[in-house]
């Protein structure tokens, strides 16, 4: 107790002591005896200015310019580096494909949305942080995770940084994922929630049952389109842990062209589907907006499909939303699906449509893989051009993703609006 | 009025309207703090600022006094370990006006006279002349090459051959953009 009141009594003795320097500081400031005690040439130099003016001043140059300027000096790369968040940022619209096709060779590849490649760069193994690389520009338009591990943890991780800039919208997941793990694809998906408005496991390989849940799939916000497809090697079919959550929440997607199609989730059931139909028939059509311009009708059509869901049957389905279907503002129309159609599984076959016409949408919901899966985003792929001469090449052909002119009646052919042309969105 | 003194041995004091010494924040906050105390008759020495500069300084406040106050906005700290991304606001434009395009020491031989009217305005916190005076100094390096950037600004080269090349390759890749 002794020792607590001595101790009790030192501190109070400190508190005074630096209470009285503290009051001695300030008078002496106040009543001008601070006076300049700096060496003569103490601002002769620009590189002795503080921090602030220097960022201040870096802060007007272009984006790319201040990239450079880390050439400088220690100092420059220092300020830069600390200040990259708010450094001015050289937007990429366009796409951002990652691949890698050699063992830890990962390729990012920079193509702008007149499909010209406008980089390309070859990261090895971990010697040059790819973060590094993202710092001077802000990453929108599409994400694209190609062949391969790009979309590793090393490669989530380093684009889910807090300080690089990542606006994209459309995020496809076409690769290996045998080194991803459930953490960091939640963290990215996060990550680019403000602005994704489209989501695709397309042919994903290695994708483990449990790297996909209701909850990582939640992690991405309110999207308008949704695809869950991985690659089916043999007879093994995937049970994600996917459900009517993830499906309630996509009722709200306001986009002309909505899709939700998934495989393998078994936590979808016929009432999780009544529950969405219930959802959409009430909601408002999508408000006409900058996006329709280009638009020949305005109309919405939703797709929903399921394949290998093990809860989701047309007649299961038929009998859960059955009454819905025959009110009279809609119209259902059952169809059997040709027995020639590919990809027909566990005797799931046929489609239903639901016609609002007081607002002019449809929702279609499917129970097969269609032989073309509309919404499959092709990897984007640039024009080569040879020096200053175009070379025409099979351009036309084989790259309709890259086109909105050229893409209504090769993949969708409803509203000339579809998973790829995400370009018009930002561009109108 | 207040009265401001300069570094200098002896201080060079300035008469300057409150009102316009009111632009430097440094200096309004100081003022108000000492609410009730006759600043009229206390000189307000300023320990980062010489004669000329401060010259400098009395002569734009007089001019901007009556300039509407600039927006406020909260000053974001920049930090790798800060994970709010939602700050995209870009720096506004800043036009340099007629008048303090003259009024900035531009001439080549004045550089260290600009430089130290920055770091006064940094000091001071006047906001609106270290944006003019920044963008002035930006303007003046955009698309220069690094080793002039380097000579105008009176910087060293402190990297070491190693370091450079690396971080060339970082940069090389970009510049296509």
């Amino acid at each position: 107790m002794a020792a607590l009141e001595a101790e009790n009594a030192r501190l109070q003795a400190e508190i005074d002591r630096l209470g009285r320097t503290l009051t001695d500081v300030s008078e002496r400031i106040v009543c001008g005896r601070l006076t300049g005690e700096l060496p003569d040439n103490f601002l002769e130099q620009f590189s002795q200015l503080p921090d602030r003016p220097l960022e201040h001043v870096l802060r007007f140059l272009p984006a790319l310019q201040v990239a450079q300027m880390r050439h400088v000096s220690r100092r420059f790369n220092h300020i830069i580096r600390k200040c990259s968040k708010s450094m001015p940022k050289k937007e990429s619209k366009g796409s951002v494909v990652f691949k890698s096709c050699n063992a830890g060779k990962l390729t990012v590849a920079w193509i702008d949305d007149r499909a010209i490649q406008v980089a390309e760069k070859k990261l090895t193994g971990d010697e040059v942080a790819l973060s590094e690389l993202l710092r001077f520009f802000c990453i929108s338009g599409c994400i694209y995770f190609g062949e391969g591990l790009s979309a590793a943890d090393k490669v989530l991780d380093q684009l889910s940084k807090a300080w690089l800039t990542i606006r994209p919208e459309v995020v496809v997941f076409a690769g290996d994922f045998s080194q991803t793990s459930r953490d960091s694809l939640r963290a990215f998906l996060v990550k680019v929630e403000p602005s994704i408005r489209r989501l695709n496991f397309q042919y994903t390989r290695n994708i483990d049952d449990a790297l996909l849940s209701d909850d990582v799939i939640g992690a991405a916000g309110r999207l308008d389109g949704l695809m869950i497809m991985p690659m089916c090697l043999g007879s093994k079919l995937h049970n994600f842990n996917i459900g009517d959550r993830t499906l309630l929440a996509m009722a709200d997607a306001d986009h002309i062209s909505s899709y939700g199609s998934v495989a393998g989730c078994s936590g979808v059931t016929p009432s999780g589907i009544r529950a969405f139909v219930e959802k959409w028939i009430k909601k408002e059509r999508p408000k006409p907006g900058r996006q329709f311009s280009c638009c020949r009708k305005i109309q919405q059509l939703y797709e929903l499909s399921f394949y290998n869901c093990a809860n989701v049957t047309p007649a299961a389905v038929e009998e859960a939303c059955g009454d819905l279907l025959k009110k009279g503002t809609m119209m259902a129309v059952t169809r059997a699906s040709s027995v020639s159609e590919p990809g027909e599984r566990n005797g799931q076959q046929g489609s239903f449509t639901v016609l609002c016409p007081s607002s002019n949408r449809y929702l279609h919901i499917r129970f097969h893989i269609a032989p073309n899966p509309a919404h499959i985003v092709f990897e984007p792929r640039p024009v080569n051009f040879a020096k200053d001469k175009f070379v025409f090449n099979d351009y036309v052909n084989n790259h309709e993703d890259l086109d909105p002119e050229m893409e209504d009646d090769d993949i969708d052919d409803y509203d000339g609006y579809d998973a790829i042309d995400y370009d018009n969105d930002e561009d109108n | 009025m207040i009265q401001l003194c300069s570094n200098d041995d002896p201080p060079v004091s300035f008469t300057v309207p409150r009102k316009a010494v009111e632009l430097s924040k440094t200096i309004k906050t100081m003022l108000e703090d000492l609410e009730g105390f006759d600043m009229e008759q206390t000189p307000i020495p300023l320990p980062n600022v010489d004669a000329p500069t401060l010259e400098l300084i009395v002569k734009w406040v007089e001019q901007h006094q009556d300039d509407p106050p600039p927006v406020e906005k909260p000053r974001v700290e920049d930090d790798d370990s800060d994970d709010s991304d939602a700050d995209d606001d870009q720096e506004p434009e800043v036009v340099i006006p007629e008048w303090d395009k003259k009024f900035l020491p531009t001439d080549d031989e004045q550089k260290n006279q600009l430089f130290k009217l920055l770091n006064a305005a940094n000091y001071l916190e006047i906001k609106p002349l270290l944006d003019i005076g920044c963008k002035y100094v930006a303007d003046k390096i955009s698309g220069q090459t690094v080793e002039w950037v380097r000579d105008y600004l009176n910087m060293e080269n402190d990297y070491t051959p190693e370091e450079e090349a690396k971080l060339k390759e970082e940069i090389a890749w970009a510049e296509g953009l």
